[in-house]
């Protein structure tokens, strides 16, 4: 051994003993690695309850999103469409006198163009339908049935009979609910009664030819024949109520409604947005909700990572006491438990995000929620639930907590970095 | 004979509370290049402080401290930790080995830290581990050491890095009888055949025998310093 001082690899002290951010990581990696599998326990109660924090989190994102879509779905899919166009005034009264004409020129090379990928044309008043026992306020609804399928999902919810064949097409459609309220059934006739065009009460017999599904509140209030012969009863002649639409993928709805308003300045454009409130508020609030449940879960979370760091740390003060006294900088002891903690919520993080998978894998083809029927159709939902992890949101929600678990644990690494080198020398 | 060590009016005053506690009251002492010497006294006398003071773990309330010529007083915790890195090896009473390291990355470890390459620290690790008689035990970790085997590797640690002075504190008050002359003897071998400077605090007779300076200390104060002057040429 030669007897010189100092070692011929010894480097100058600017920024660390020599050391590099990228060589001190790689020092200490494998040492914080080492230390958490000291103490299997404590590590596995953390892991756990990051995990546990993780799989919380995603689970509310991914259920306050399918419900959101859900809700969205069974609103805009019922009649709504993604756009409406109605006669000004028409939304605050909805009589046979606030009516359009068919689309033409201008509103019908939009409706036909790029932007909008459906439309469907409707006559939409209040009316009064009467079988031989009983009489109900419905809404009647004039459809044109090819472009009705598209905006909607009623025409192919007919559980018994048939749904509309053409827009000449005199038979009736009603909610299976109220056929067994008017005591009819299939094939038998009703009389549907509204205010026609010229201020008189205009009336018309119907044979019931198909029966729908849906809601209970859709299923009441809605009924649906031929636009023609609801036109003709109404005498309006080809004029319209309202024009459902369908934006085409990739548009933003306000886009194609801008481009509407542009083509029709005289009517009234709306986007789903203000036709259906409930669904769109479902749909903005489903973010605030997450990011609170995020807040109260991660200072749960916080709470507990730093309560078994700080633990840890103080039953270590020797030890960093001793890495100090052979040379370690205070500032590579707080390195070295931000590491400690880097790696055990990440672990923690993958586990979350684990378990989220392996949650949701039994639940591939939705969640059945007619067990909740009715609390889901007051919510704006109902039918089948489809939870979806999207992995923007996984990674974006686990380095969130990553993150900012790893900032929680700034405090005890600065205790940590505060350990006296002088505690090496003790014993105890 | 260059000074490795000196300290000139050094006092440490513990405070507990309003009560005022002197740990050290006015030292002056050299350690030389070469020295293996002890320092010795009842307990409460301040050997530990005083090495503690010396080794930069802690700052005197007044005197002043040179460590191979580098004045510790204005160093801040970086400076004194890199000063600790390169000039000090240190023993501590219990073995205070990293325990989820190997006894070869124990010694790598402060290599590490100085940035020698792989190569050059493997060989080094190996080559003091050899000196203090650990060949073949290089990949066990401490909980599969003996307490001696520990302090061994404690001291090859404070040996890798070619300190300019070992402190030892109480090296072998957790060792049985052979291990604890064992660890005497390596040590006492490494002064005369390396020239490395140690300064040991101890209560051990044996130790105390081994050293050819004898520092001792009472109430703060040193009251004999026999053996000065006569170090192994470094």
């Amino acid at each position: 051994m030669s007897p010189e001082r100092g070692h011929p690899a010894r480097r100058p002290a600017a920024g660390g003993p020599g050391l590099r951010p990228v060589a001190a990581i790689s020092l200490l990696g494998p040492i914080a690695w080492r230390n958490l599998w000291r103490n299997p326990r404590r590590t596995g109660i953390t892991l756990a309850v990051v995990a546990i924090g993780v799989w919380s989190i995603l689970t509310f994102d991914v259920m306050l999103k399918a419900w959101a879509v859900n809700s969205r779905q069974e609103a805009l899919r019922l009649l709504t469409g993604e756009g409406q166009i109605h006669a000004a005034g028409y939304l605050d009264d909805p009589g046979v006198g606030h009516r359009t004409p068919a689309p033409a020129g201008d509103l019908l090379a939009v409706l036909d163009g790029p932007m909008v990928s459906a439309w469907a044309p409707r006559v939409r008043v209040p009316a009064i339908i009467r079988s031989e026992y009983r009489t109900r306020p419905v809404t009647l609804l004039g459809v044109s049935p090819t472009a009705e399928h598209a905006v909607s999902d009623l025409p192919s919810q007919i559980l018994a009979g048939r749904y509309l064949v053409s827009p000449a097409d005199s038979g009736v459609v009603i909610g299976a609910d109220l056929a067994v309220r008017l005591k009819t059934r299939l094939g038998k006739r009703v009389i549907v009664m509204a205010q026609g065009a010229d201020g008189r009460l205009a009336e018309r017999g119907f044979v019931i030819v198909g029966l729908f599904g849906n809601t209970r509140g859709a299923q009441d209030e809605f009924v649906f024949t031929g636009l023609r012969p609801a036109q003709a009863m109404l005498g309006v002649g080809g004029d319209l109520s309202e024009t459902s639409l369908d934006v085409a993928p990739k548009v933003k709805p306000d886009v194609a409604v801008a481009a509407l308003r542009r083509a029709a300045p005289g009517l009234d454009v709306q986007p789903w947005t203000a036709l259906s409130p409930l669904a769109y508020t479902m749909e903005t609030i489903s973010g605030a909700y997450i990011g609170v449940w995020l807040a109260v879960v991660f200072v749960l979370m916080a709470i507990g990572i730093v309560n078994t760091q700080l633990m840890a740390v103080f039953e270590r003060t020797r030890e960093f006491g001793l890495l100090q006294a052979l040379g370690l900088r205070p500032g590579m002891i707080v390195l070295l438990v931000m590491l400690e903690s880097t790696l055990l919520i990440g672990l923690g993080v993958v586990a979350g995000v684990v378990l989220m998978v392996a949650t949701l894998a039994p639940f591939a083809g939705g969640i059945d929620m007619s067990a909740f029927a009715a609390a889901a159709e007051l919510a704006g939902g109902g039918g089948r639930l489809y939870p979806v992890l999207a992995p923007v949101d996984a990674v974006t929600l686990s380095l969130i907590v990553w993150v900012l678990g790893v900032a929680a644990t700034l405090w005890p690494a600065r205790t940590a970095a505060r350990a006296a080198p002088v505690v090496a020398l003790n014993t105890l | 004979m260059s000074v490795i060590i000196g300290c000139r009016g050094v006092e440490k005053i513990y405070r507990q509370g309003a009560v005022e506690v002197p740990a050290l009251r006015g030292v002056d002492l050299d350690i030389v290049a070469g020295d293996f010497a002890t320092l010795s006294g009842p307990s409460g006398s301040g050997k530990t402080t005083l090495l503690s003071l010396m080794g930069g773990l802690d700052r005197p309330t007044a005197g002043e401290i040179t460590v191979d010529g580098h004045a510790l007083s204005g160093m801040d915790n970086d400076r004194l930790a890199d000063l600790r890195l390169r000039k000090i090896g240190f023993v501590f009473q219990t073995y205070s080995l990293v325990p989820v390291l190997s006894a070869i990355e124990n010694v790598e470890f402060i290599l590490r830290l100085l940035g020698a390459p792989r190569g050059e620290r493997e060989a080094r690790a190996r080559e003091v581990l050899a000196q203090v008689g650990l060949a073949g035990l290089e990949a066990r970790r401490p909980s599969r050491l003996s307490g001696g085997q520990q302090q061994r590797v404690a001291v090859a640690r404070a040996l890798a890095t070619r300190p300019a002075i070992v402190l030892a504190d109480e090296p072998t008050a957790n060792l049985d009888s052979a291990n604890a002359e064992d660890l005497i003897a390596l040590m006492a071998d490494l002064n005369r055949a390396s020239g490395v400077t140690f300064l040991i605090a101890t209560h051990d007779a044996r130790v105390i025998a081994h050293s050819r300076r004898r520092i001792e200390m009472v109430d703060g104060r040193i009251t004999a310093d026999e053996g000065q002057g006569a170090p192994v040429a470094a």
